[in-house]
């Protein structure tokens, strides 16, 4: 077949211009449909819990409530629990002087977010108000315990502070998880403890700060508990 | 306008568009022969900078094999427990698994050397420039693929990747595009859809490592090889011309390649079966997976990630990464040297292939390896310690500027015909190692500072005399004083020697498989004990290879 028959002389170029705008928008119309169902698609379901935070109460191993003496002052032990999710370890606490006695942790109505804004922290709970508890996640890059844990008063690093081992980040659990150094730029997330005078028992009710490290909230992005649950095991380890 | 002239104004443009166009069009109309005819050269001294390829492609096919036997025992609902079980209890689990991480680990050495070696010699110019860019991909492609692989194991090193990897992901400035990224990424949050997003990312990262791996491959084809030339003739762009003398494919480079096949698949095994029954392994060469996150043993893990990403570790710890936020931390450190390297067939346009009339790009080929390296020591050496702006300014100058300047002295001296043109690749190796010593000097130097002792004592020693010896051995290369090497022509080995050898190599061959074969086949020590003996079968298989083409073929 030569040049001479292919060009037909009817053809003109704005018109095989203009089809070849055509063709292109036809192929940006596929790319659209192909790409909105491929994104939609590839989009996992967020797990997690629906309504508000739930109450679960701190218990031990064998399903007991955990007492205020069952709490060690300055305990050496990684003592932690998992709320709201199961998958979101937090920090128990009863925090004491570098002589192992009790110490009262205020509320304070605005810890500071470094990285901006601020939020009112409950302060301790129980008999001596020096109960408190935290989210476990590094806020800097999500490291867990044991790399990141509670060094007690008498400690020769980083005395009565929470240290991650990863990058250097430090929190202040006497003053509502504060930040103490970077390169963290949000406080821990303070858990709402409730104390049960009458019966002596602890239960965890809520979040308060800056949103669990690597979830889109709170109460999403991780693994639930089985629904019903009003108990979670605290658990204690070696650092 | 005309449409005539509306394309061939899009071809004489000097853009990469328009190169893919035609590359693409003379792929299609004027296909090649393939495989070509070979030159000689490629297989005789120096010919190991023409198979670096080849090699990462070995590691790549040693993965893809290795990979799919896992793909039978991987348990994304069990990722750890699943993963300790093909260790332990699987018969030679270990050295499949094993040799998994250490494939990954050479596949992305020699990407990075392949990268270098065509850095150096300018195969990032006319007519490469889409060679070159598809490489610079599939280097993100293995890392990428390299980082879901490690973060599948469930160890508590994974649980920190995955971790750091989904924060700085979450960091992107639109956060509904942050968060969206890592759901995508890393599951909606339980821990069965998390390791079967790690599963799903690692296998289609490396399918399309093969697919682009595939059109790098015929395009280097297309562009041949890049010729050995006379001296004064090196300029862009360099085309292979096949001439009588080459031989064909089949069988001359066909053994040649299987013999670097054999060779590196022996490494690959050889080193992790090594490394598996030593005791005291550090946990960055360590070939199996550490303890399980949020148990005691796991704090006694430092919250390292695999040293291929140590660089972006430690930058992170710089005061710039902390003030910007890890995300942009990462693109400032990771970003722009990546862009350079997109950009070097665009920000290098000159026909110069030689190394004298383009020092700016050897000075940062140079620097950028030393600090890749630098830094990697540096994560290892003081992981999380924060670094404020005069450490990380005097780290980056400390580096750039000397290699700089001398880069720069010596190409002059090239240029003026005071030095042999020869030296340079010499030089340039050795002013990288220079640079990572000098470095590595500087950190045992502090570290003995900070607290003096034996070992401290040692390193810092080590360090400096080897920087001292490469020094002199540079300087003098500079200088010229050192003698000529003189090459002796090769004598070729009586016929009764090749026979000695070839039944020596297959006595080893046939003693080592028979002490094999009694090894009991349970158990993660008996089977790198095996694995031991299996590399050393393949590099055996590599010598009697080599043997043979000389005996055969005269190489």
């Amino acid at each position: 077949m030569t040049e001479g028959k292919v060009n037909d002389p009817a053809k003109d170029n704005s018109r095989r211009n203009f089809l070849k705008y055509m063709t292109l928008l036809g192929a940006a119309a596929v790319s659209v449909g192909v790409l909105r169902g491929a994104l939609q698609n590839i989009t996992p379901a967020v797990s997690g819990v629906t309504g508000g935070f739930p109450t679960m109460q701190l218990v031990d191993s064998s399903g007991n409530p955990i007492k205020t003496t069952d709490l060690v002052v300055n305990n050496p032990q990684i003592v932690t629990f998992n709320y709201p999710l199961q998958s979101d370890p937090n920090f128990l606490l009863r925090l004491g002087d570098s002589s192992n006695n009790d110490v009262v942790v205020k509320p304070i109505a605005n810890v500071p977010i470094p990285a901006g804004g601020s939020f009112p922290s409950p302060g301790g709970t129980g008999p001596y108000k020096s109960v408190v508890a935290a989210s476990a996640i590094c806020q800097h890059l999500g490291c867990k315990p044991p790399e990141i844990r509670f060094h007690s008063p008498s400690a020769a690093n980083f005395p009565g502070k929470i240290h991650c081992d990863c990058h250097g980040s430090t929190y202040d659990p006497y003053t509502g998880f504060s930040v103490v150094t970077s390169p963290t730029t949000h406080p821990l997330p303070n858990v709402t403890l409730n104390w049960d005078s009458s019966t002596d028992t602890y239960s965890a009710a809520g979040l308060v700060g800056p949103t669990i490290y690597g979830q889109p909230s709170d109460l999403s992005g991780g693994t639930p508990f089985p629904s019903g649950t009003t108990k979670t095991t605290v658990t204690s380890e070696a650092p | 306008m005309s449409d005539k002239d509306s394309s061939s104004k899009i071809l004489s443009m000097p853009s990469l568009v328009g190169e893919s166009a035609s590359l693409v069009k003379n792929i299609f109309n004027d296909p090649q022969p393939l495989p070509r005819k070979v030159p000689d050269y490629m297989r005789g001294k120096g010919g190991f900078w023409y198979w670096t390829g080849a090699m990462v492609m070995t590691a790549f096919l040693y993965e893809a094999l290795t990979g799919l036997v896992l793909l039978f025992y991987y348990q994304p609902s069990n990722a750890y427990v699943s993963t300790m079980a093909f260790l332990n209890n699987t018969p030679y689990g270990s050295i499949i698994l094993t040799s998994h991480l250490y494939g990954a680990y050479a596949m992305i050495v020699l990407v990075y050397l392949h990268l270098l070696r065509n850095l150096f010699v300018g195969a990032y110019k006319k007519p490469r420039e889409i060679q070159w860019l598809t490489g610079i991909i599939l280097l993100i492609l293995t890392i990428g693929v390299g980082y879901f692989g490690y973060s599948m194991s469930g160890d508590v090193l994974s649980a920190d990747a995955i971790d750091v990897g989904k924060g700085i992901a979450q960091q992107f400035p639109i956060q509904s595009v942050g968060f969206w990224l890592a759901l995508v990424f890393y599951g909606g949050g339980s821990s069965i859809s998390q390791f079967s997003r790690l599963l799903g990312w690692h296998i289609v990262l490396a399918a399309s490592i093969g697919v682009l791996f595939a059109l790098h491959f015929f395009i280097a084809e297309y562009n041949t090889i890049m010729p050995k030339v006379e001296k004064g003739a090196d300029k862009a762009p360099l085309i292979d011309k096949e001439n009588k003398e080459y031989k064909p494919w089949y069988p001359y480079n066909m053994i040649y390649m299987s013999q670097i096949m054999f060779l590196v698949t022996g490494i690959i095994i050889l080193i992790p079966s090594i490394l598996a029954v030593l005791p005291n392994v550090p946990i960055l060469f360590s070939p199996f997976p550490q303890a399980a996150p949020g148990t005691a043993a796991a704090a006694a893990a430092p919250a390292y990630p695999p040293w291929f990403l140590l660089f972006i570790y430690k930058e992170l710890d710089f005061q710039l990464s902390i003030t910007v936020g890890p995300f942009w931390g990462t693109v400032i450190f990771i970003g722009i040297p990546l862009l350079y390297l997109l950009l070097l067939p665009i920000l290098d346009r000159s026909e110069d292939l030689e190394m004298q009339n383009r020092p700016v790009h050897v000075a940062l080929g140079i620097a950028g390896i030393a600090y890749l390296i630098g830094l990697s020591i540096w994560g290892a050496v003081d992981p999380g310690v924060p670094v404020d702006y005069w450490a990380f300014l005097l780290f980056f100058a400390a580096i750039i500027i000397p290699v700089y300047l001398i880069t720069k002295y010596v190409t002059e001296e090239v240029k003026s015909d005071n030095m042999k043109e020869a030296t340079l690749p010499m030089l340039v190796i050795l002013l990288t190692l220079i640079a990572v010593f000098a470095f590595a000097s500087g950190i045992t130097i502090s570290g003995y500072l900070a607290s003096p002792g034996f070992a401290a004592a040692t390193a810092m020693i080590i360090t400096l005399v080897i920087t001292a010896i490469l020094v002199v051995i540079a300087v003098a290369l500079i200088l010229g004083i050192l003698p000529e090497i003189t090459q002796k022509p090769e004598k070729r080995m009586s016929g009764s020697s090749y026979t000695f050898l070839g039944a020596g190599y297959a006595f080893c061959a046939i003693a080592l498989v028979s002490i094999m074969m009694v090894i009991p086949p349970d158990g993660s020590y008996n089977g790198s004990l095996y694995g031991i003996g299996l590399g050393l079968l393949f590099i055996i298989f590599a010598a009697l290879t080599r043997l043979y083409r000389s005996y055969v073929y005269y190489e």
